[in-house]
């Protein structure tokens, strides 16, 4: 609209004319919009928001609506009591394996019952999104996609492997001449933007090549690349990866893992002392990623790291078949381990939700801004006396577990522990 | 040499007898409904079976002392109402709406399921090969009376020409510890064919026939009616248009449902998504019929709903008023003698030592069914340390692990 040609006054009338009607519309749209979900009494925590008090939550076509103390329940569709309950921004479990399949060929993650089924581990613990960590390779993601993630009701996001056949087998890993840095380009920046956010190095023998070329594809896309490195005889440096190699925004997964041959551990394994040069990789920006695993999380790195304030930047499970029934167990139990350690919960809640978000450069989610989708969970912080395992079978106790409660998924409940949004019905006495 | 052993073992005979215990168990509630016990006792696993079941077993020279004080000590649990041939193909069969057995099965203290039905006679193979086989869990089937098992039940009319009594009972002859029945479910016609052959195969093979539901036009009396003494009934407590509820209008039980029952009928859960109604369960038991087994009809739509997880559908019945005895029989030895394997679901000396310990927390709890309907309660089972033939595959608490000295 033109204000060009009139006098002042007309001009600041007409020209604010719209505005106060636009202003009009919006007042009546907020009293007409019905509220789907209101949450009251819980602690919320969404540390993009930095937001950690008591706070209601609202929900409206499945997008964050509201978010604020004491929200009128007037025109509330559904009102849940999650007093002493603690909401969350739906959980990112960024390292998981869930590319569930038959293929008899395959011995690893890849297409096989090795990996597990997202909606199976997520919704009860919490978690509203995946990424999987690199099952599928260009070759063969299509098939992931059509099989498993356009299936799933969990938010599923992938990291493509360097590798075109992604995890099949250990020796098809080694395969150099199977690393294409343009085509996994392709496959991330033009066929499949909205669901592959990186580049996963894993389980390579060789010196840096596989690292190299998982670097090279992720310039061409722009994406973080992120690395399992842990297979070398003897050993690979570390120092070099992170600080020669890496760009800043790239992913150490595994990062607690303390194995005898062939991985160097972040901590020195005499002195028990973080490596210097750790550090000074975080802070050039180098990713932290915790990765449990069935094998990659050891009491003997986590504690002396966490108590040289070394924390890691995201906290992930790892999920597969020789994870799942291990120390992991699953993502709320990973977190509770930090729990365990002397984290915070608001730590905690930012290393799974909001960091991740951030790392794989997805800022639509991990967190509660009005207008997002209403990706949401609700914790329990149960008190007791709990233990949580390495891979070693060592055991640190502690007296803090998270329990999800509810989780809300695009605002659908998806998992609703003790029904605290059904109806209640009378026992007959 | 062999002088000074002989003197060892005269001098140290409960050092020797102590040394052979693998895994004790010290100070749980014990709970063996095979044998009757239910009091505090020890129990000793060695070279994966059940070594000794008693009060103070001496810990010296174990190599392995759990103090499980507080818990229950279960046989592990079995159950019996399954879906688990998982694979990556739309639907039950190779499919994905089917869990892997070991996904659930270990952290709800579960060490045997069944599969209900999803394969057939030609396609167990591949089940067999592809999850039973490689899993931790032990894996049983009710083979399907249709050839192909699920994929040829739900979405179009089966052909009945598939139905094929003698390979099926061949098929349960040559997996005699695998397959535990058959099953009839999810047809729709009018005939009774399929049921009576899968009914017959049962009879031939000296198994039970598992029941399921999805067969609009049968009723509930006829199915019943048909059933022998041992056959299974599963769903028992569902509340839908598509077979009549057990409990009538009134909050009767039906008399003819206490009948099969009196005949030998067994009723399972059958939890499901759809499968499980607060007003069919309370009023059945109120009026004498306890479910014989917990099956949960674990499956993709129903492992996030009501059903969560067996741990949960069992600590529905407490919240209902069940004693935890007779739970513990209806998740471990009743399925198993339902199922004709009574070396299962029990703490008997030289038994496979498939042990649940499970701890039962206070608190304050809903649990939800079928109909989104909710009640209250205060206590809830949940599974602290699974052993599956003497080998620990779930321990929630790190019971079992060394404590890190930070």
């Amino acid at each position: 609209m033109s204000c060009f040609n009139k006098t002042a006054a007309f001009e600041k009338m007409f020209c604010k004319l719209p505005v106060f009607f636009l202003f009009l519309i919006i007042c009546q749209f907020s009293y007409a919009q019905e509220i789907d979900i209101l949450f009251k009494g819980a602690h919320v925590i969404d540390p993009k928001n930095n937001i950690d008090s008591k706070m209601d939550v609202a929900i409206s076509d499945g997008k964050i609506f509201r978010v604020a103390k004491d929200i009128p329940i007037g025109s509330a569709r559904k009102i849940i009591d999650v007093t002493g309950f603690y909401i969350t921004p739906g959980i990112i479990d960024m390292h998981v394996h869930v590319f569930q399949g038959t293929d008899k060929n395959s011995t690893s993650v890849g297409n096989s019952s090795r990996s597990q089924q997202a909606d199976a581990f997520s919704f009860r613990t919490g978690v509203t999104t995946v990424v999987d960590a690199g099952s599928s390779g260009w070759r063969n993601f299509p098939l992931f996609k059509e099989q498993t993630i356009d299936k799933a009701q969990t938010r599923i996001l992938a990291f493509l492997n360097v590798i075109g056949n992604g995890m099949i087998g250990r020796f098809q890993e080694q395969d150099v001449t199977d690393m294409n840095p343009v085509m996994n380009a392709h496959m991330i920046n033009r066929l499949y933007p909205n669901i592959l956010v990186g580049i996963k190095s894993a389980h390579y023998w060789g010196e840096f090549t596989s690292v190299d070329k998982a670097v090279e594809s992720g310039k061409l896309a722009n994406v973080p690349i992120m690395v399992d490195f842990g297979e070398h005889n003897p050993a690979n440096s570390i120092e070099s990866l992170f600080l020669e190699h890496f760009r800043p925004g790239d992913i150490f997964t595994h990062t607690f893992s303390e194995i005898s041959t062939g991985r160097e551990s972040v901590v020195d394994e005499k002195t028990r002392k973080v490596k210097p040069f750790v550090f000074e990789a975080q802070k050039r920006g180098v990713i932290f990623d915790v990765g449990h695993g069935g094998g990659a999380f050891s009491w003997a790195q986590a504690v002396p790291a966490f108590q040289q304030g070394f924390y890691p930047d995201v906290i992930s499970s790892d999920l597969h078949d020789q994870s799942m029934n291990s120390g992991m167990k699953d993502m709320a139990n990973v977190m509770s381990k930090f729990l365990a350690l002397g984290m915070t919960l608001q730590d905690v809640i930012l290393r799974s939700t909001w960091n991740p978000a951030k790392v794989i450069k997805r800022p639509d989610l991990g967190h509660l801004s009005v207008g997002s989708e209403a990706d949401l969970a609700v914790f329990n912080v149960r008190e007791g006396k709990f233990g949580y395992t390495d891979v070693r079978r060592m055991a640190v106790s502690g007296t803090k577990k998270l329990e999800a409660e509810l989780t809300l998924r695009a605002g659908k409940v998806v998992w609703d522990l003790n029904g605290l949004s059904g109806q209640k019905w009378a026992v007959e006495k | 040499m062999g002088l000074i052993a002989l003197f060892a073992v005269l001098l140290f005979p409960q050092f020797v007898q102590g040394q052979e215990i693998d895994l004790l168990l010290k100070g749980g509630r014990v709970l063996d409904p095979k044998s009757n016990i239910d009091s505090k006792m020890d129990v000793a696993v060695k070279d994966g079976k059940i070594y000794r079941v008693a009060a103070e077993i001496p810990a010296s020279g174990a190599k392995k002392v759990l103090d499980v004080t507080g818990m229950l000590v279960s046989p592990g649990l079995i159950n019996i109402h399954t879906h688990v041939y998982a694979g990556s193909k739309p639907g039950f069969a190779d499919g994905q709406s089917s869990q892997l057995p070991d996904a659930f099965a270990p952290r709800s203290g579960i060490t045997t399921v069944v599969d209900a039905g999803t394969t057939g006679w030609r396609t167990y193979p591949d089940f067999k090969a592809k999850v039973v086989d490689p899993s931790l869990t032990r894996v049983l089937a009710f083979l399907n009376i249709f050839e192909t098992g699920f994929s040829s039940g739900s979405a179009i009319e089966p052909d009945l020409n598939t139905l094929d009594v003698q390979m099926t009972v061949d098929a349960i002859k040559k997996y005699p510890d695998l397959i535990v029945g058959t099953r009839i479910g999810h047809y729709k016609g009018k005939s009774w064919v399929p049921f009576d052959k899968a009914s017959e195969a049962a009879r031939i093979a000296d198994k039970p026939l598992f029941v399921e539901c999805h067969m609009p036009e049968y009723s509930l009396e006829d199915q019943l009616k048909r059933m022998r003494a041992g056959d299974i009934i599963t769903h028992s407590f569902e509340n839908v248009t598509e077979r009549m509820p057990i409990v009538d209008e009134n909050g009767k039980l039906r008399p003819f449902v206490l009948e099969a029952q009196n005949k030998g009928v067994l009723y399972d859960v059958g939890h499901g998504g759809v499968g499980f109604w607060f007003d069919q369960a309370i009023p059945a038991m109120k009026q004498g019929l306890l479910p014989n087994s917990f099956g949960t009809d674990e499956h993709r739509t129903s492992m996030n709903a009501g059903m969560k997880n067996m741990l949960n559908v069992m600590s529905k019945y407490l919240t209902i008023g069940m004693t935890i005895p007779d739970i513990i029989a209806s998740g471990s030895w009743k399925p198993a003698k339902s199922i004709k394997r009574e070396d299962l679901g029990n703490l008997s000396v030289g038994s496979v030592a498939d042990i649940a310990v499970l701890s039962i927390l206070n608190g304050k709890y809903g649990f939800v069914d079928s109909g989104g309907n909710r009640i209250e309660g205060d206590r809830k089972f949940e599974a602290e340390l699974t052993i599956r033939a003497g080998r620990i595959i779930w321990d929630l608490n790190g019971l079992a692990a060394t404590p890190y000295k930070k």
